[in-house]
């Protein structure tokens, strides 16, 4: 235990002494998100989200509620994705997409029975703009749906009574509501209300592009931070510091715990400035400040064993460094610390979300969106304890071969 | 094989010597004895604990301060101190009054709060020598401990290893200067190629070499005539081929004239000549047939 405090105070006081390659770290992310920024989110062009729709409906109707959504303005906003119902409540969780539309089975027949029918729509809380335009143009066409139900019930619901309507059915229906629309002609056109659509303020669209790549940077950071801790163990090689420490009585696994506990603490201190700034200074709603702190912690600490790791395997500091940033750059790229996965290929991103970092950034939008609780924290504080302590007992094993 | 059949036992209060050239295997048996390296056979015991069955108990007796500078850089004096006593198990007051005390002993304590990197190479040294004997440890080694330090500093090095002798402490001190290990260790094994090539105290070893000095003479020279003429001069011919030869003889210095004059009617020619009286230098070169820092 003398020995763990001595190590912690060591590596705080190194890590301490050392603030610019802290601020390079953070640095190098703040900056490609800052270019980032400007190339997307300084224009007048409109926000670009993602709509999830669950039509487990298929029919006619529940086509033409969906194809609502797909035609301009909405279309250059909007992309439309079609899913089951619980794998959008599972994408929803993880902060993939700005709504998702649920279009019960029955639907059309309700509708068309003039019975009570129910649409589904969840909403990503970390998002502003979107959500609540999918939201105002489902309240308009649901507004629409019902006073066409009242204007032409009786002919809709002849259709409604046969399966397979016939051509004297159809006919009929068509002149029906061929002199309903012509009755309506006087309100329709020219239209007595102009209505325009102006996508909203620039600071609106910055806070939503900051939602989107701050935690990629956070992230970016973690990984930075985590890449050179790790790199630090051959500066503890090349000193000979790591050699005289095997002839104490003390264990390379104390030294590497001492290293693991100091790096969270300074974590601890740069994820709560992240975190926090997200939410004051960027103004992204982010539900749980503790929750999401102590996510970024976790993940920097596990990102820091996976990488000491790879570390300690190379033959030599050069390697090390060489071989470190093999891994950290691609990871940055596909697993969503670079670019965000909302701005991905499908394709990309399935694979990003596989990836080490890009599991923790899910996981973390989840917790800012507030789609995440403290049983998700803790199921995967296990599961990165589990392989964490698999890592530092390999490594610590490892590091006898340095001396 | 680094060493081989390596065997000797060193005594608290004592300060033993293992010397040899580089290469001879110092290094290594430091490495077999402090639990870096783990020997193929044999066996080594510190303070009778075995330092493969019983390591952490053998590695708390020892103290360590090893040929290369190895201290946190970005540290000072002080908190690299206080991180090696916290290795030893050390902490609060005793550590704090250590600190101070060894800080004192090596002339560091106006500069302890430094960083390392700002030290000059002797005042590295003798915080690496610090760092070893901070926890008052019952066996220390010290592998090279004065390799490129200044004489003042050198000085002061030995007097620090002559006081933890006499504290009690053994001290296994690995070297290639004779001088040093002439004036400072009370027994020393000499080393050539992994090997225990001689041992025992000062005056054995210089007994082994008797009252005789050891003549080199380098030139040309054909081997067969100018062994035959120095059977006359009743020298010891340790080595002799056409560029060299090395003789053991007492009273060199008087017989030198009749050593020329007998090499000259053989046809040699002397062109250099190093007369060395007794020392462990000349028992190592009557040993190997070479000299310690080649």
């Amino acid at each position: 235990m003398p020995f763990l405090l001595a190590a912690i105070k060591k590596d705080l006081r190194r890590l301490g002494r050392d603030p610019l390659a802290l601020a390079i770290s953070f640095g190098i992310p703040l900056v490609i998100v800052t270019l980032i920024t400007l190339v997307f989110g300084g224009g007048q062009s409109a926000p670009q989200g993602r709509l999830l729709v669950a039509d487990e409906d298929g029919t006619l109707l529940s086509q033409a509620l969906t194809s609502a959504f797909s035609r301009e303005p909405l279309s250059k906003m909007l992309v439309l994705e079609t899913t089951g119902r619980e794998e959008g409540r599972r994408r929803m969780d993880r902060g993939d997409a700005s709504a998702l539309l649920i279009v019960p089975k029955g639907f059309q027949e309700a509708f068309l029975q003039n019975q009570p029918a129910q649409l589904q729509l969840v909403t990503n809380p970390a998002q502003e703009i979107l959500p609540n335009i999918v939201e105002e143009t489902l309240s308009i066409v649901v507004d629409g749906g019902f006073y066409l139900q009242r204007q032409a019930a009786i002919p809709l619901r002849a259709i409604a009574a046969e399966k397979t309507p016939s051509d004297d059915t159809v006919a009929r229906v068509s002149v029906a509501l061929n002199r309903l629309g012509r009755s309506l002609t006087k309100y329709l056109n020219p239209p007595l209300i102009d209505l325009e659509l102006h996508v909203a303020a620039a600071k609106r669209e910055n806070q939503n592009v900051a939602a989107l790549f701050l935690p990629a940077m956070l992230f970016m950071g973690l990984l930075f931070v985590a890449n050179a801790h790790a790199l630090d163990i051959w500066k503890e090689q090349s000193w000979g510091t790591l050699r005289r420490l095997a002839t104490t009585p003390v264990s390379m696994g104390a030294l590497l715990g001492g290293r693991v506990i100091s790096l969270a603490v300074i974590l601890s201190g740069l994820a709560l400035v992240g975190v926090a700034g997200m939410r004051w200074f960027a103004h992204v709603a982010v539900a749980s400040v503790s929750l999401a702190t102590l996510w970024v912690v976790l993940s920097g600490t596990a990102f820091y064993l996976f990488l000491v790791t790879i570390a300690v395997h190379a033959p030599g500091p050069r390697a090390a460094n060489v071989i470190g940033n093999l891994v950290v750059f691609p990871l940055s790229l596909v697993g969503g610390s670079f670019f965000p996965f909302e701005m991905m290929p499908d394709w990309m991103a399935s694979i990003g979300r596989l990836t080490p970092n890009g599991w923790a950034v899910t996981e973390f939008k989840a917790f800012v969106a507030g789609s995440a609780h403290m049983q998700d924290l803790l199921a995967g504080a296990a599961f990165m304890a589990a392989v964490g302590t698999l890592l530092f007992l390999w490594t610590s094993r490892r590091m006898r071969k340095l001396v | 094989m680094a060493v081989d059949s390596v065997s000797f036992a060193a005594h608290p209060g004592e300060i033993f010597g293992l010397l040899g050239p580089n290469g001879a295997g110092k290094t290594t048996t430091i490495g077999c004895i402090s639990g870096l390296l783990t020997p193929s056979a044999g066996r080594v015991k510190v303070m009778g604990h075995d330092v493969v069955r019983e390591g952490t108990a053998a590695r708390a007796k020892l103290g360590v301060v090893p040929q290369e500078i190895a201290l946190y850089e970005d540290l000072s004096a002080h908190e690299n101190l206080a991180y090696w006593g916290g290795a030893q198990g050390m902490r609060n007051s005793r550590l704090r009054e250590r600190i101070q005390q060894v800080l004192e002993l090596t002339g560091l304590q106006d500069r302890t709060r430094e960083p390392v990197k700002q030290f000059s190479g002797g005042m590295k040294r003798r915080l690496n020598f610090a760092c070893g004997i901070l926890h008052s440890p019952k066996v220390l080694l010290l592998d090279e401990p004065t390799v490129g330090v200044d004489p003042q500093s050198r000085v002061r090095l030995l007097d620090l290893v002559r006081g933890e002798a006499r504290s009690g402490t053994c001290v296994l001190y690995t070297t290639h200067y004779m001088e040093e290990a002439e004036a400072l260790c009370d027994h020393l094994a000499i080393m050539d190629h992994g090997k225990v090539i001689a041992a025992g105290t000062l005056a054995e070893l210089r007994s082994m070499l008797g009252e005789r000095d050891l003549l080199r003479l380098t030139g040309v020279f054909a081997p067969q005539s100018a062994r035959a003429a120095m059977q006359q001069m009743d020298a010891e011919i340790l080595q002799v081929d056409e560029s060299l030869l090395l003789l053991s003889l007492a009273g060199a210095s008087q017989k030198l004239p009749a050593i020329f004059a007998a090499l000259a009617g053989v046809g040699a020619d002397v062109r250099g000549t190093t007369l060395t009286q007794p020392s462990l230098e000349s028992l190592f070169i009557k040993l190997t047939g070479k000299e310690l820092r080649e």
